[in-house]
């Protein structure tokens, strides 16, 4: 075996090596490209947070002017949501669908590329606009709106120049993309499982990838359609959200939040999908209640098209609108508390192994609840009348990206890392990583809540002494060092495990699922032989033909 | 960097596997689209290059797939690679007549925890009752303050919160006993997965912390309730309910979990539901 694989190997130029990444359809590197982008982006985010920490972190600070700091906030936000949280999901999707469902590449594989170009440019483009007064006409600074862009603040009288048409034009190309991708997803999984995959043998991974498509299919096209309005209004002579003619700025409120509301969702649930492969592995048991699961999941990302106007308590809807947000967003808390406790009662009675991974999931159910808690807090009309656009709404969200999102994605790395590169990643770095973030986390958003709570409105650039908050706003970014620290162990464990690490061999977790069939990593056509598939634990029947799932699902 | 060799459609070992060629049809068609949309923004000549890209590209795209898509064959090897498990030894919780176990074993039925809902929702109000007769000589009084949680008009006094009122009344049983159901089936799924002492956690720690709580955030949620509440009765009525709703729950009989699928105990057939049958299964 080992001298095919040298009779296999030929050296390539640096230039052959850049034309085969650029010109590859194989699912795998396109995953693997996604998933570089969005590290790279979430570098850029992070350094736009520390600034924006250090000039929050005492009273009349002077570090950053006002209009920095606004368009620090903006790229901030929009960069995390679009260009590194989504990619960073669509690239392990892409990487792990087609391998988990036992098929050798995407239905669409040039779409495939052509929906990771169109996220890549839209992204650049944005960046774009830090560079734009030199070279372009009339622009030259980067959005200052905010991620959400509220009108009439993108009006042509708020904003001049272009900072805000880079914003529209990027996440248009860039939601084609998404859109690409999502298309790709659903004719995927629907139309390519390998035989004997019925949909209630997929794994939960598949099915997480399949709720997020149909969701962006359903969500970023009223984002598409508002930011065309945007442009018409801004060039065209339109009115759509120009008060003074007729417009109203609410559509504009409700175009984005039709969109923004379930993007969160969009975000995690294909991150419920990576704890739901994780946890069962590392507890040493089958996934309790697997079609319940499947069911909330759906439901979670059924429901969360009819919330969006949470957001907009303090808009002044009529209280019948109010009270109907109120129990729809309530609502989503039911099909999240199944999968909630139906992960506690996975790991309930397992052998639990707690890994790198393993503990970043247990990490992510413990913040995940607590900012479902507080997302019930503010789902709650007269508690958000009262906080509504202060820092607690920014220490909420924070829970569920960093404290949800981002720590399931360290999951996730930490999971199938030997599975991409062949080589296991440092599980004494990986813990020093996991300890340093979680203080980290907890020291800047535990605390974010209390400023809030205190009055504290978000988007301010600065503050003055003596109103109780340089205290917390002191720890916050406090926190962030031990942040910046966990993230920097993390990008050094995974070069230096890609050249020393510990070779992993196909299947070092002892997990169940198809992708573990294969080689670490795996080959151009994923499998030698494609699979057959007999129960929701395919590798656990073939490892154990004396006792296999399949009699008993 | 190392890669899998093109495949020599002559050469004899190992299997040869058809993939799509790798294209940059793609990628230069979504430069297309970024360099028109960033000439909108500083030039009509980089607007116009880009969309001739773009046509380049959908061009070049076309050909990949018309008349025939074009593939590359890969060759792979002669084996497909080897699954094993390095640990043989499983751990089973077996139960009679059952090779593998669902967890837990036992539960409480669904009417334990209803049972032990309004058995905790008399005592909880008799102890909220006493309160307001002892402290405010009116068993309306806690309530009046219930039902205003939800039901409230105006602010009014204590004279007037201490009065009779039909609506909130009305109000108040429904929130009670609604509440009260709800916990006590909580407490009829919770209970079994607490084989030590359960009556300790339902009936004094999960009250001590609900009550702490509510404590800590009561005063931003809804200050005015907040001022009419006196902390050691409500903790004392919410450790009554947690006590009775414990012990009403806890007394009745356990039933063994169902230790086979919903679509199997219903009899459905279908492709993903399979019995035993001591032969191997097909795959659908």
């Amino acid at each position: 075996m080992a001298s095919e694989s040298i009779a296999l190997t030929v050296h390539r130029s640096p230039l052959q090596v850049v034309y085969e990444w650029m010109a590859t359809v194989d699912h795998k590197k396109i995953g693997l490209m996604y998933i570089v982008y969005a590290l790279l982006f979430l570098v850029i985010m992070g350094i736009e947070a520390i600034l924006m920490r250090i000039q929050l972190a005492h009273s009349n600070s002077t570090f950053l002017s006002p209009q920095v700091f606004n368009r620090l906030f903006t790229m901030h936000g929009t960069t995390g949501v679009f260009f590194v949280a989504m990619p960073i999901l669509f690239g392990f999707a892409n990487y792990l669908v087609p391998l988990m469902i036992g098929a050798r590449d995407m239905a669409f594989p040039r779409l495939n590329a052509f929906s990771f170009w169109m996220t890549a440019f839209g992204g650049l483009l944005l960046y774009a606009s830090f560079f734009a007064g030199k070279g372009f006409s009339q622009g030259g600074i980067a959005p200052d709106v905010g991620w959400f862009a509220y009108a009439p603040l993108t009006a042509p009288a708020f904003s001049p120049g272009h900072s805000t048409d880079y914003w529209t034009l990027s996440l248009l190309i860039a939601g084609v993309g998404s859109i690409g991708g999502a298309v790709n997803f659903i004719a995927t999984i629907i139309s390519m499982r390998c035989r004997g995959m019925t949909l209630s043998r997929m794994p939960l991974m598949a099915w997480m990838s399949l709720v997020m498509s149909s969701l962006v299919l359903v969500t970023i096209s009223p984002l598409t359609a508002a930011q065309l309005m945007l442009m018409v209004d801004r060039y065209m002579g339109g009115h759509f959200f120009d008060t003074t003619a007729g417009g109203s700025v609410v559509i504009w409120i409700h175009f984005f939040w039709i969109f923004g509301h379930p993007e969160v969702y969009v975000l995690i649930i294909p991150c419920f999908g990576f704890i739901s492969e994780i946890v069962p592995v590392f507890s040493r048991k089958a996934m309790f209640g697997y079609p319940a699961m499947v069911a909330a999941s759906v439901g979670i990302g059924f429901v969360s098209l009819g919330v969006w106007a949470h957001h907009m308590f303090t808009v002044g809807m009529p209280s019948y609108g109010n009270a109907f947000f109120v129990l729809t967003t309530m609502v989503v808390a039911v099909p999240t508390g199944i999968k909630i406790f139906n992960w506690l009662a996975t790991m309930w009675g397992g052998k639990i192994v707690f890994a790198t991974p393993m503990i970043f999931c247990i990490g992510f159910l413990f913040q995940f609840l607590i900012a479902g808690l507080t997302g019930i807090m503010l789902a709650t009309a007269p508690f958000d009348w009262q906080l509504a656009n202060s820092y607690f709404v920014v220490a909420h969200f924070h829970y569920v990206i960093v404290g949800g999102i981002l720590f399931s994605i360290f999951a996730a790395f930490y999971y199938w890392y030997p599975k991409i590169t062949g080589r296991m990643l440092s599980e004494m770095l990986g813990k020093w990583h996991f300890w340093i973030f979680l203080i980290g986390f907890h020291l800047t958003f535990d605390f974010m809540h209390v400023p809030g709570l205190l009055g504290m409105p978000r988007r301010i650039y600065t503050y003055e002494a003596g109103r109780g908050w340089e205290t917390w706003n002191m720890i916050s970014s406090i926190g962030v060092i031990f942040q910046a620290a966990g993230i920097l162990i993390f990008v050094y464990n995974m070069i230096q495990s890609y050249f020393r690490g510990t070779i992993a061999g196909n299947d070092p977790w002892d997990a169940w699922t198809l992708e573990w069939s294969t080689t670490s990593p795996p080959p151009e056509y994923d499998f030698a032989t494609l699979p057959v598939v007999r129960s929701r634990r395919p590798l656990w029947d073939l490892k154990h033909p004396d006792d296999p799932d399949w009699k008993y699902e | 960097m190392s890669s899998t060799r093109d495949c020599d459609p002559t050469a004899p070992a190992g299997r040869r596997f058809t993939l799509p060629s790798p294209t940059l049809w793609p990628g230069v068609l979504a430069l297309g689209f970024a360099l028109a949309a960033a000439g909108l923004l500083s030039s009509k000549l980089l607007s116009l290059g880009g969309l001739a890209l773009g046509v380049i590209g959908c061009i070049g795209w076309f050909f990949q797939v018309l008349p025939k898509e074009k593939h590359r064959a890969v060759e792979g090897p002669a084996e497909p690679a080897v699954i094993a498990v390095s640990r043989r030894r499983v751990s089973r919780i077996e139960v009679e007549g059952v090779h593998r176990a669902r967890l837990p074993l036992e539960i409480y039925p669904i009417s334990a925890g209803i049972k032990g809902g309004l058995a905790g929702a008399v005592a909880m109000a008799a102890a909220a009752m006493l309160y307001g007769a002892v402290a405010h000589r009116s068993v309306w009084y806690p309530i009046n303050l219930l039902g205003a949680v939800v039901y409230a008009q105006t602010q009014v006094s204590t004279r007037q919160i201490s009065a009779f009122h039909i609506e909130l009344l009305l109000v108040a049983t429904v929130l009670h006993i609604t509440t009260s159901i709800l916990v006590g089936l909580l407490y009829g799924a919770i209970l079994p997965m607490l084989p030590r002492r359960p009556i300790l956690v339902g009936g004094l720690f999960a009250p001590l912390a609900w009550t702490g709580l509510l404590y800590s955030v009561l005063d931003i949620i809804d200050p005015l309730l907040n001022q009419k509440i006196s902390w050691p009765w409500f903790l004392a009525s919410q450790v009554a309910f947690g006590l009775v709703a414990g012990l009403v729950v806890v007394r009745q009989a356990r039933v063994p979990t169902w230790q086979y699928p919903l679509a199997l105990r219903a009899g459905v057939e279908t492709p993903g539901v399979m019995r035993e049958t001591g032969r191997e299964n097909s795959p659908s």
